[in-house]
Formats: C-alpha cells, structure tokens, sequence
C-alpha cells in the first residue's frame, strides 16, 4: 500500500519529463533506472510499470550474440501482447554490451541485439511504426563489477515503453 | 624509463672484410675495411640550459621555454636531459662559441641553447641553435621564431620539433593537439564532453558540455574541425565541429538508425563511417557536405572501424563476417576485401600510419586487451600493450608514437590517454584533468 | 529509508540539472602567429623581410562563448608540463613476451665462434669472405665458447661459417701494446701525414690487423654507435664513413666523411652519418685500441655501418 504511494510519488515529482525516453541516459541522474511511468503501478496491467516489472523490460544475451534464447522469446511474447494491448504507447529497445569490447564494434552489437528484440516484436504482431532502436554500445552498464556476473547483466535489451510519440 | 639497453657486444659482427691485399707493397692505398653491425640503443643525453634573455621581460619565458623544449625531446624516451646541475659551463651568450669540451666531459651530445626577446608589443621571438658536441659543429642552421607571448609553449614545441628533427631524421609532433573525451561520474552514470589540449595536456579546453553522450571524436587532416558520435537527438549521429568557433552540426547521413565510427578521407573532403539499419552495420563513405553518398560493405556481419590509407586509395575496417572481428583492407570504392588480421583474438579499431606502412590496432585475446601494429599486409605483428583494457590508438602526426586509452578494472574502474612508442619502449601516461577516453591526433600545426 | 532515496534522488537530479545547464565552454585560440626564420644565415634585411611578410597565420584568438549558458563551474586548470610524471609505475603493463625486443641472435653467434677463434691466429687478412662458410661445427674450440653463448644457442640455429684450412700462421706473437719504440716513427708519420699521402717508407706497417684486434675495433665504435634517437628511415640506410686516425689511434674529426650510403634519402644517410660519425669521434676520444706497429694498416679507415640488426622487425 505505502509503496504504491511511494511509487506515486516518486512518479509526480521526476515529472513528466522522463518519459522522452530516448535519451533517459542523457542526463545522468536520471539513468540508474528509476524507469519511467506514468501514473498506474505495477498491479495495472495496462501501466509501463506492470509491463516494466511484471512482465520485464529486459532480455539478456550471450557473448557476443544477438539470438534470442527461449526465456527471452517468452518475455518478448508477453511484451507483444502488452504492446498490442496497449496502443497509445510506443516502444524504444535499447541495445547493450558489456565492456569486454571496442567502443564503436559494441555500438553495432547493441544495435544488433536491438534489432533482433525488435524484429520479434514485429514478427508477433507489433506494428513496427511503434517501435524503434537505440544502442548505448558499453556505454550504460547497470552493473559495474568486472567479472561475468556484471557483464551477463549488461548484455542486454531494454524495452522502453513510453506515451509519446517516436520523433524522426 | 622503460629505455633498455637493447644488447650487448658480446655478440656478433659479421665478417670483417680487410683490403689491401696481403703481401702486396708496403704501401698501403686501400683503407681498412670493417662493419658495424652491432650498436646500442639508448637515449641520446642532450642538454638544455635556460634560453638568453635578450630583456629583462624575456626572462622568465626563457627558462619556461627551455623546459618546455627539454620535457618534449625527454618525454620521447630517445632522449636523455642531463640535469643543470651537471653542467660545467653554461651559455651565457647566445653568439659566443660553445665549450664542447665541457659539455663533452659531462657526456652531453647534444646541446640546444637559445635566446628569447619579448618586445614591447608583447612579440615574442625565441632563436636557438643544436650543437653537436662530439663533431664539435652545429646541426643545421639556427632558426628563429616570432609569435605572440601567449603562443610561447606553441614555440616551444616548435623548437623541440625541430631539434627532434634534426637529430633524428624525421619530423616531430610535439606542436600538436589531440581532442578527446573527459569523462565524470560513476561507471553506470558517467558523463561525458569533448576536450582538446595540447598534444602533452596542456591547454585544457572543452568543447561541448556533458549532457549528452559524446564518442570518439577525430581530427580532420587540417586540424581545424572534428567528426564526433553524438547522442543529441536521441540517436547516436556523427557530428561535424569546428574548433575555431565550437559550431557543430549533424552530417547529413543517409537515413538509418545510427550512424558512428567517422573518419576523413586524407584530403578532409570526404567522410567515411558506419551506418546501422536494421541491426546490419555496413561501412559508407561520401562527401563532408552530404554529397555522393556511396556504400561500400552490403555484408549481413557488422562493418565498422574504417581508416583510410594515407594515400587515400583504400581502407582498413573491421568486420566480424568470418565470425569474430577482424581487419580487412579494401578499396576506396569498395569491392572484394582482404583479410589481413590472423593471430588468435579479436581485432578492433585498425587506423593506418600517417607513415602509410603500419596499421595500429585493437587485439583482444585471452581476457586481455593490446594496442598492436601489424604491416598492411598483416605481416610482422607486434603487440605493444596489454592491460584489463586498451584500445582506440591513434598516430602522432609522424607515425612514430600512439596514442590509446587505457582502462582499468572493476567497479571503480576509469580511463586515462597512454603512449607508446611504436618500439613498444616508452609507456607512459599523458597528464591531463580527469578521466580521458578516445583520443584522436591532430597533424602537426 | 526508501522515502529518504527518493529524496536524495531529486536532489541530485536538480543538482545535476543545474550542473548541466550550465554549461561553460571555451575554445582554444586556434593559431597563434607564428613565424619561423633562419638565424645565422640570414642578413638583418632579409631577416626582416622574413619577419614582415604577411604570410604569418591569422591568430583566432577569440574566446568562444557557444551557446550553452555559464556554468557555476569552474574550468579545469591547465595542467603543468613540469609536473607530468614519467610513467612506470607498477600498475603498467608491457607486453614482455610479445614486445620483446630481445636480439634475434640467428646472426650473432657463429661470429663469436669464429672471433673466438682468430684470437690466437695471424693471417686474417689473406682471407677473403667465402672463406666464411664452414659450418660452425668446424671450429674446435666449441667447448670454450659454450659458456659464453649458452643462453643463446639452444634457440638458435648457427650461420653456417667456413673456415679454410689455414696456411702456416705467420707466428706473429701478440702485437706489442705499447709502442714506444715506435713513437719516433709515428711522429714523424703524424708530420708528414698531416699534409700528404702517406710515406710508406717511415711509417709501421707490421702484419695486417689480427681478428682479434679487428673485432676490438667493431666493438669499441659499436659501443658507442647509439641508434636509438634515429627514425626508422635512417634505421634502414647503410652508411660508410671513412676516417682518418692519428698515430696515436684517435679519429681525426676533420678527415670524416660519408663515403657512400644505401637504404635511405639523403636526409636520412645524413642522420645515419652523424650518428655515426659520433660513435667514432665519441669512443675514440682517449684512441682505440690498436698495436701501433701497424699504424700503415689502420691509418685510413672505412667503416661500414650496418644498422639491419638493430631494427625492430
């Protein structure tokens, strides 16, 4: 109860703001993940808070691959469905790597992953004017240790629901 | 000093070869013959006392500049500063003759001496002379160099440029800048702004502020403007910027998700970089203005990392088409590529010799990270490096020392600018405010 | 303790927010003036004529101000040249194993062999370079020469080196190091070398250089021949240098001269000579090491630098 409150509270005063998503790592205090919402919690299926946390915004990637594995495709099922489900929202997947590579050959890895997040997507149903991607490359690691436990984590894709139109 | 002795003469020399044939007259026409095949390999000790002030406002400049030229011509590791401290003599006449023999009692072999005037108008005008002091002679001519008092480490560098340059051959690069990325902030937060400064982190300045995300930038063959990946729109996008007023715009790329990894033609009228669409990154190139878009891979595997050859008829790039990254020429147009990259490990960031006879580049392998340098065929590879994390070289303005960043391990982990010698001799860390990433040489200014 | 997070979070984001926006940024004033003129060799009015010429790069020197607002920041102070470290410490990594600029020594040990070997021997002079073919199994006294090159040699495969069946040996015993009866000779020989061309008859001509001084002679030039301030163009040009040495084996600066070159440019043989001609002049300072007896043989030298060894490859 008190944490929906915290939840609602928290949306309000980050503001409208974090939700043009696209450059959620721009300025950095707002990059650690806090996620962006709009009203509605996690027990609203039709909120990018249900589709953050219930269903999961993320999938991640072996060394230096971009196929998805079966929990991944599951995942991705779901955000199809969700995405189907809930029109007004678009939908940027960021692509990632861990640090164990060249900046700019990670870049294109991201985008790799990136596609192949959103190639499934459309493949269930999604229109493809609602998604688009990004690749932050090794430049937005979550976890920041230098061991396997921390890179496995950062190999990934990240789903950002947002209520906004894509722009270009 | 990771300068080493590189061998001993214990060892060696081939035949000798003596003329004047045995038995013949006593009078011998022929000189004695031999070879020398076998020397050594250590910083030549050269000495440096404070430039002559010709006034008295010239007098704090001219100790400044004398350290300035010292720090260049010692910080190439292929020379040695034989401290003040040590001198017999000193110069206290910019025209009076050099006492070789107290500078040869104390090893010197090389000495600069110079003189400084600052005039009224705040001009600045440094003259200076190498002497050889074994030959007992002067090494080229004297030169003399004017410019405003605030340029004076400009001239300084100019000096130890050209003293570099006549003792060993080639020209220097110590009047040159490099642009790259200061970085802030914690790992998973961390910001980044491009800087430029002196090629020895001098003159820090910024060039854009943090709130975006800024990548790699690189220098233009003239010096003047700097291709850089951006993440202004959203979307990372190669931007063009121009040092002199800071002004920046987007290059006008074909459409695509992403465009990064710039570089310019050697003339600096032509861009070649890589383009993303659809998860599939292939390599392009076409004009700094937008015009004559060409492309130049259509392969499914990811192309990126291009350079051009200095001659500008062709290009180094990475492609992971075999399955793991690796280096391949081709022609300026495009066509049929060349794998030239075949140690064990992954090869990243190829960049050709200002020289045109070297690719340096990025090797991962084994959990470890090198900075490299392979012929442009591939052959002869040495690795110079090795750490957690190396990578994204660049070449002095006369190819003989690289650039690169280097970063270290774990949670706190941050980047800071190396250089090497391309002997692998010489590492050392390029001082400068904070954390640095993905330097990018200018040419000698 | 969420709650106070939350809080914390905003604050920063504020924090940052303001940091951000207020951007400060500077540009380098790009080319100073510049002008670069010869010293000594040109008159006051050339000079002048250099100094005014309006070819001197425009100085943009005006801060630029882009449009980014002022940030409560200050700019990072430039930092000292002086004060740059040198880099070594622990936490540098070199690349031994692949860097290592450990000599190839393929071509280095047979020559010990046979250097070993012309110590004791006379006659050198009659051989000429195919002799240099024997295999180095040939020689006979491998067994001293072990000890000195074992670190080398199990890696190593040998140049195959000959070595002709000798004639007699002159039994020449070791040249007399120290020459005193022959200063007068030398002396004179200084005299009349000074100006003209040697006069046979007054000077020592004794029997030619054994192997053993030769190879003192390439060891002593070669100890102080430093090629490590060369570029790798010079690196690649041969250059002979001939030199004139006084009786007392001192290299006579005025008499060196570059002989001939190969490999390089002219710029890149004249560093190449320098070089060289600084190895000789610096290590013959107090005179090489040579039996005076045979001044005639080694008056007039011409040295072959080779610098193919030494290159990184």
């Amino acid at each position: 109860m008190k944490h929906i409150t915290k939840v609602a509270f928290v949306v309000l005063a980050l503001g409208a703001s974090a939700c043009t998503n696209a450059g959620r790592f721009d300025n950095a205090g707002g990059g650690a993940g806090a996620g962006a919402v709009v009203p509605g919690s996690v027990s609203d299926p039709t909120s990018p808070a249900y589709f953050q946390q219930t269903i999961g915004d993320r999938i991640l990637f072996e060394v230096d691959q971009a196929t998805l594995n079966d929990a991944a495709r599951d995942v991705l099922a779901q955000q199809a469905t969700w995405l189907m489900a809930n029109g007004a929202f678009t939908a940027i997947i960021e692509g990632h790597a861990d640090e164990q590579g060249t900046r700019e050959y990670n870049l294109a890895l991201g985008a790799r992953r990136a596609s192949a997040v959103q190639n499934y997507l459309i493949e269930r149903g999604v229109a493809a004017s609602r998604l688009r991607t990004v690749s932050y490359g090794k430049e937005r690691p979550i976890e920041i240790c230098s061991d396997e436990a921390c890179y496995s984590l950062n190999r990934r894709s990240v789903t950002v629901i947002s209520a906004a139109g894509l722009t270009s | 000093m990771s300068l080493h002795k590189i061998l001993t003469l214990g060892r060696m020399l081939t035949f000798v070869a003596l003329s004047g044939l045995a038995g013949l007259a006593p009078a011998i026409a022929e000189p004695l013959r031999i070879e020398i095949t076998e020397g050594v390999i250590e910083p030549l000790p050269f000495a440096v006392p404070d430039f002559q002030a010709q006034n008295a406002a010239a007098t704090e400049m001219s100790r400044n500049i004398a350290r300035v030229v010292a720090a260049d011509l010692a910080g190439t590791g292929l020379f040695r500063e034989i401290p003040s401290t040590a001198f017999i003599s000193t110069i206290t006449n910019f025209s009076s003759p050099v006492q070789y023999a107290d500078w040869r009692a104390i090893n010197a072999q090389a000495l600069i001496s110079g003189a400084v005037s600052v005039a009224e108008d705040g001009k600045l005008t440094v003259g200076f002379r190498v002497f050889d002091i074994f030959s007992q002679g002067q090494l080229g001519e004297g030169l003399q160099l004017a410019g405003s008092t605030e340029s004076w480490r400009r001239i300084a560098h100019k000096v130890a440029d050209a003293v570099y340059s006549r003792i060993t051959g080639e020209s220097g690069y110590f009047d040159s800048r490099v642009v790259f990325v200061n970085e802030t902030g914690p790992k998973n937060a961390r910001l980044k702004r491009l800087a430029i400064m002196d090629y020895d982190g001098a003159n820090l300045q910024f060039l854009t502020d943090s709130s975006t995300l800024v990548l790699s930038p690189r220098f233009s063959p003239t010096g003047d403007r700097v291709l850089y990946t951006s993440y202004e729109t959203g979307f990372p996008q190669i931007f063009l910027l121009q040092i002199a007023n800071v002004g920046r715009a987007a290059l006008p790329t074909p459409s695509g998700n992403m465009s990064f990894a710039p570089r310019f033609s050697p003339d600096g009228n032509q861009v070649v970089f890589s383009l993303e669409q659809g998860g599939n990154t292939d390599i392009y190139r076409m004009d700094v203005s937008g015009g004559n878009p060409q492309r130049l891979t259509s392969a499914p595997s990811i192309e990126t990392g291009p350079s051009f050859s200095p001659d500008g008829s062709q290009i180094v790039f990475t492609s992971d088409r075999s399955g793991s990254p690796q280096l391949y020429v081709m022609g300026a147009n495009g066509g049929e590529a060349q794998r030239i990259s075949s140690g064990p490990g992954r090869y990243n960031t190829p960049v050709w010799s200002p020289r045109g006879d070297l690719i340096v580049f990025t090797k991962q392998n084994a959990g470890r990270f090198h900075i490299g340098v392979m012929r442009t065929d591939g052959s002869e590879e040495r690795l110079l490096t090795a750490s957690f994390l190396d990578e994204g070289p660049t070449w002095s303005p006369n190819g003989r020392v690289i650039m690169f960043t280097r970063e270290s391990q774990g949670a706190a982990g941050s980047s800071a600018l190396y250089m090497v010698d391309i002997t692998g001799r010489n590492l050392r860390r390029v001082t400068n405010q904070g954390a640095a990433s993905d330097p990018s040489w200018s040419p000698l200014q | 303790m969420k709650f106070g997070l939350y809080i914390s979070g905003i604050a920063h984001g504020v924090l940052i927010a303001w940091l951000l926006f207020g951007g400060l940024f500077t540009s380098q004033p790009k080319d100073d003036l510049l002008q670069v003129s010869q010293v000594s060799i040109l008159s006051e009015a050339q000079f002048d004529a250099l100094t005014n010429t309006d070819a001197e790069p425009e100085s943009i020197a005006p801060e630029v101000s882009p449009v980014a607002p002022s940030r409560p920041q200050p700019p990072d102070p430039v930092p000292e040249l002086e004060t740059e470290p040198e880099t070594a410490p622990a936490d540098i990594d070199r690349v031994a194993p692949e860097v290592a600029p450990e000599p190839a020594p393929e071509v280095e040990i047979a020559p010990v062999v046979q250097e070993e070997v012309a110590t004791n021997e006379v006659g050198t002079e009659t051989q000429p370079e195919a002799e240099a073919a024997a295999p180095e199994a040939a020689t006979t006294e491998i067994v001293t020469e072990a000890t000195e090159v074992a670190d080398l040699a199990p890696t190593t495969s040998l140049r195959p080196r000959a070595r002709p069946n000798r004639p007699a040996p002159d039994a020449e015993p070791d040249p007399d190091p120290a020459p005193s009866e022959t200063i007068n000779d030398a002396i004179a020989e200084a005299l009349t070398n000074s100006t003209s061309t040697p006069t046979p008859a007054t000077a020592p001509t004794g029997p030619p250089l054994s192997r053993g001084e030769l190879r003192g002679l390439q060891v002593s030039v070669g100890n102080c021949w430093n090629v490590g301030s060369l570029s790798s163009e010079a690196m690649q040009t041969t250059v002979v240098v001939g030199v004139t040495l006084s009786p007392e084996a001192k290299p006579e600066v005025a008499s060196i001269h570059m002989v001939s070159f190969t490999g390089g440019s002219d710029a890149a043989a004249r560093r190449a000579y320098e070089t060289a001609r600084r190895a000789i002049i610096r290590c013959g300072t107090s005179g090489y090491n040579l039996p005076s007896e045979k001044y005639e043989h080694w008056r007039e030298i011409e040295m072959t630098f080779n610098p193919e060894n030494m290159r990184i490859k």
